[in-house]
């Protein structure tokens, strides 16, 4: 269904975001790269609220999502040096600078928290896998609450807390969340407050709401009961972004979404946290005022289908295939369900917080969320990598203090998270951080190229006998390369050639590729380029996955 | 959905670096790449537009808007008007009258020619979402139901038909005390039977019978009918389930007008499925037992005795196959979980009519085995297509319910 036009307008995105363009006179890197920041130069006040039906988007994520062939590209909201800028969508965090356990703590949370002396309810709640409500706190802030089911208490009101300090720390815009609690005693009915009925008809809402609602869900020996309470999204409601294509409404809103590296990296982010419901019912676009200028925002609006809280008790099939899968329906079918299935054996932490969550047999290249999303399905190796160097941010530490936020009454839930949430991303890390060559954080000095290796650090790699480094003066208007000599190393400090260029402007191109490992991919280099300034030389460009890997993509899926 | 990417427009608004435009130079005479995206921007802000959905989209969401909104009023009405029609297309036309009651008119002519025409209203949430109360009132003809004789020992070959219609009302309380587990039913009908003759190729059971042999035969009869129901449901759903157990006794008194054909009969089920593998298998058994009781110095009479036979009894055999006093039922499946919208099942079936309570046992059961496809939702089975073979040979069913 993609046209050639498609084809050419994403090649010329891609030249826009990260200077990649076919022309050999234009200049491949201008004097604002990297890009920090995707601007939003227009006033988007034009946009309008659109939605998408859940049946829709089920329909076509289960049936025509599996004919979906990816395109191999590149990401194309990267830039130069192979990052995702800040944008409306995402703000880089927990790579951009030390996160303490009080900033995830804090999470995406910048107001007070609720004030739960009395409730004021004025409408149900819409959309979500548990019970809840919209209502008014004593402050008359809004706010929309949601319970924990019988069979999960505190599981699912803590998953979404906590999920959203970790999508927020990863870089999504996230909803403000806070646990608290609702008192039914405590509990009044906006006049106006309404429920819509099975006839269509909104009528009022009653006591017998609220009861049919609280008969449905966990409740404390007081007579309380424990909610988490998302704060009321600034801004004009615009409806749920979609994974692929962009909003012919939004003039800043260039890329196809599911050419956008932070959608595709939902993939790995979600199988860290068992995100299994990704969809566009999740995402929100608010209409907001950003410097004096309308713009549209895009959220991940509820991230609670996670940690195992998204399964009815009984669905065990989750995250380990979508609802509908064409090969596992065959293989049962034939078999007369003798062809088993790891969800039929896989042993849980038995503890009614946790859910269906564990990390032993948790593979992330075979982690399924409930239907796939066209972002999920162009993820890369290179998407997988950069979502990979996140999770790898996360420490033991890190990790507690966001689970710790859960408040478990169970003393011994909160280690079991911890643990299984290491071993899942212990797992993350061996798949995706040595599946591309790992070489970042690229520094030219004087005389010295120093890097890292993402996967030796994380230390789910050997580091290689020997690092090679081919090193060219760059032309940046005409991209000729002019070889400047090779050198090698067996540490991650390579001595760079003795011609080395000075003048001020002059650009150097260097191949960094490892020998002696045990990974091919490695041996791949990854090309990195400086431009000479009067502080020193800066990282202006780093191609990784330049497009055509068409291999290394099919092995991801 | 896919339709909506980049537009050939957006596409020629991002041309901008292949030759990079003067106002995208900076001061220090390279371009800025923020430039280039804020200018592409500005061309796209001249060409925005409103998402339009595809015509798929647009479908799908209306029926989704229809279901979610009650405003679907038309349905299809499947369920045949008596056991053995077969295959029924019918419609239905269902309305709100309150926030959550109903009132559904419906019929269907099946391919035997059965027919129905009935008006439903239902109730769902009294004294506070304990009860429920269903009144119907309708119409029906049957055209051709079997009777093969009474008794275990009945043949094929003495197959005979009859055809009634029957106009009928009632209405049905059920009461779920605490909400969950416990069901509490009654309720009562009154229907006329009054006999037609059969127009299927077997002979009529006033050619084979008398009044004095068969009971009931050719004398149209209205019934007064009285129930009550208790039972223990810790099933997910009645229409469709892997977990949970149906127990239940339900009393029956039928009184006729002339007080010759009154009976009582007391109905007992049991069912429970047993999940295997994190329910990816089911083991699920059906118990049922119906034994009727005569009033004194009145009679059952044959049409309403307790048979087996049917695409949810004895399956591989005929509708009614068998009738006598009293039946029991007893069924196996092993369902095997394909998707979450599929399960296939092998089964197994036995059962037995007896004339006295005392050979309500085991022994001399009829069987037959199969194999099925259902199509479902989490709640409910929408299609169930059985193969089921018996002595008597291999029947298909069709169904839009699960066999238990």
């Amino acid at each position: 269904m993609r046209s050639t036009r498609l084809t050419a307008s994403l090649a010329m995105v891609a030249a826009v975001f990260f200077g990649v363009t076919a022309s050999t006179t234009s200049l491949r890197f201008l004097g604002d790269d990297p890009l920090v920041k995707e601007p939003d130069s227009q006033d988007a006040s034009q946009a309008q609220a659109s939605e998408i039906g859940d049946l829709y988007e089920m329909v076509y994520n289960l049936f025509e999502q599996p004919k979906y062939k990816p395109s191999g590209l590149r990401a194309q909201n990267i830039n130069t040096v192979d990052e995702v800028p800040d944008s409306s969508w995402f703000t880089n965090r927990v790579t951009a600078q030390p996160l303490s356990a009080a900033d995830l703590v804090r999470g995406p949370n910048v107001g007070a928290p609720p004030d739960p002396s009395k409730w004021v309810i004025f409408r149900e709640k819409t959309s979500g896998v548990h019970p809840g409500f919209t209502a008014r706190d004593a402050k008359g802030e809004t706010w929309f609450l949601e319970f924990d089911p019988p069979y999960y208490p505190e599981g699912a009101t803590a998953a979404l807390l906590m999920a959203s300090k970790f999508y927020w720390a990863f870089g999504y815009n996230q909803v403000e969340t806070f646990l608290t609690t609702l008192d039914p005693r405590h509990v009044e009915f906006d006049p106006k407050a309404t429920i819509k009925r099975p006839n269509g008809k909104r009528t009022r809402f009653t006591r017998d709401d609220l009861d049919e609602v609280l008969e449905r869900v966990a409740r404390r020996p007081d007579g309380t009961y424990r909610v988490v309470a998302g704060r009321l999204l600034p801004g004009k409601v615009l409806g749920y972004f979609r994974y692929e294509g962009t909003r012919p409404d939004d003039p800043n809103d260039l890329v196809p979404h599911e050419h956008r590296r932070e959608l595709r990296a939902l993939r790995v982010f979600g199988a860290w946290t068992n995100l299994t419901d990704l969809k566009s019912k999740n995402t929100l676009d608010t209409l907001v005022v950003e410097n004096g200028r309308p713009v549209v925002k895009h959220w991940l609006q509820d991230v609670g289908s996670t940690f195992g809280m998204n399964n009815d008790l009984h669905e065990w099939d989750l995250s380990w295939e979508h609802f509908y899968q064409g090969d596992t329906t065959l293989k049962r079918l034939a078999s007369f369900g003798f062809t088993r299935s790891p969800w039929q054996t896989v042993d849980y932490v038995e503890k009614p917080a946790i859910g269906k969550f564990e990390g032993t047999r948790f593979d992330p290249m075979t982690w399924r969320p409930q239907t796939a999303t066209t972002a999920y399905m162009e993820m890369r190796p290179d998407d997988a990598f950069w979502a990979a160097r996140r999770v790898a941010a996360f420490n033991r530490e890190m990790i507690t203090a966001i689970i710790h936020t859960g408040q478990f009454t169970d003393p011994s839930v909160e280690p079991a998270l911890v643990n299984i949430m290491l071993k899942r991303r212990d797992k993350i890390l061996r798949a995706y951080l040595p599946a591309v060559n790992p070489v970042v954080a690229p520094r030219l000095r004087e005389r010295e190229l120093v890097f890292d290796n993402a996967a030796v650090n994380a230390d789910v790699a050997r580091a290689p006998r020997l690092y090679t480094s081919a090193w060219f003066e760059f032309d940046n208007a005409t991209r000729a390369l002019r070889p400047l000599g090779e050198s090698s190393s067996p540490t991650t400090s390579i001595e760079a050639p003795a011609a080395l260029p000075n003048q001020m402007g002059s650009f150097v191109a260097i191949d960094i590729a490892a020998d002696g490992t045990d990974y091919a991919s490695w041996r791949r280099p990854v090309r990195a380029y400086f431009r000479r300034q009067p502080e020193g030389w800066t990282l202006v460009g780093l191609d990784r996955e330049p497009d055509g890997n068409a291999g290394q993509v099919a092995s991801l899926r | 959905m896919r339709t909506f990417g980049m537009s050939l427009a957006a596409a020629l608004l991002l041309a901008g670096p292949l030759s990079p435009p003067a106002a995208a130079q900076s001061t220090d005479g390279e371009s800025s790449r923020a430039a280039i995206v804020e200018r592409s921007q500005a061309d796209k802000s001249t060409k925005l537009r409103p998402y339009v959905p595809s015509g798929f989209e647009m479908a799908v969401t209306r029926v989704e808007k229809t279901m979610l909104n009650g405003t679907m009023k038309w349905h299809p009405f499947l369920e045949g008007a008596y056991t053995g029609a077969g295959f029924s297309p019918g419609v239905g036309y269902m309305t709100h009258v309150s926030p959550y009651s109903t009132l559904d008119v419906r019929g269907n002519v099946s391919i035997r020619n059965y027919k129905v025409a009935e008006a439903e209203f239902i109730s769902p949430r009294l004294f506070h979402r304990r009860a429920e109360l269903s009144v119907v009132g309708g119409w029906r003809e049957a055209t051709q139901v079997g009777f093969y004789g009474i008794g275990p020992n009945s043949t094929t070959a003495n197959r005979a038909d009859f055809a009634f219609e029957q106009p009928y009302a009632g209405a049905r309380f059920k009461v779920k005390p605490t909400r969950r587990l416990w069901v509490l039913g009654g309720g009562a009908d009154v229907a006329r039977w009054s006999f037609n003759d059969p127009t299927g190729i077997a002979p009529s059971v006033d050619s084979v019978y008398t009044p004095a042999t068969l009971p009931g035969l050719g004398i149209t009869t209205t019934f007064v009918h009285s129930q009550a129901t208790v039972g223990f449901d810790w099933r997910p759903a009645q229409a469709y389930a892997r977990r949970g157990g149906f127990y239940s006794i339900t009393a029956h008194d039928y009184t006729d007008n002339d007080s010759r054909f009154g009976f009582r009969r007391v109905d007992y089920r049991v069912t429970q499925h047993f999940p295997i593998l994190r329910e990816s298998w089911v083991l699920s058994l059906n118990g049922q037992a119906s034994a009727t009781f005569n009033k004194d110095g009145q009679q059952v009479p044959f049409y309403m005795l307790p048979y087996l036979g049917g695409g949810s009894t004895l399956r591989g055999y005929s509708s009614h196959r068998f009738r006598d006093r009293d039946s029991v039922l007893i069924q196996g499946e092993w369902r095997i979980m394909v998707n979450r919208f599929m399960d296939t099942a092998v089964f197994y079936d036995a059962g037995k009519v007896a004339s006295q309570h005392s050979e309500m046992d085991f022994h001399g059961m009829r069987t037959d085995y199969g194999f099925g496809a259902r199509f479902h939702t989490p709640f409910a089975t929408a299609l169930r297509i059985d193969v089921a073979r018996s002595t008597e040979g291999t029947r298909l069913v069709f169904a839009t319910s699960s066999a238990f």
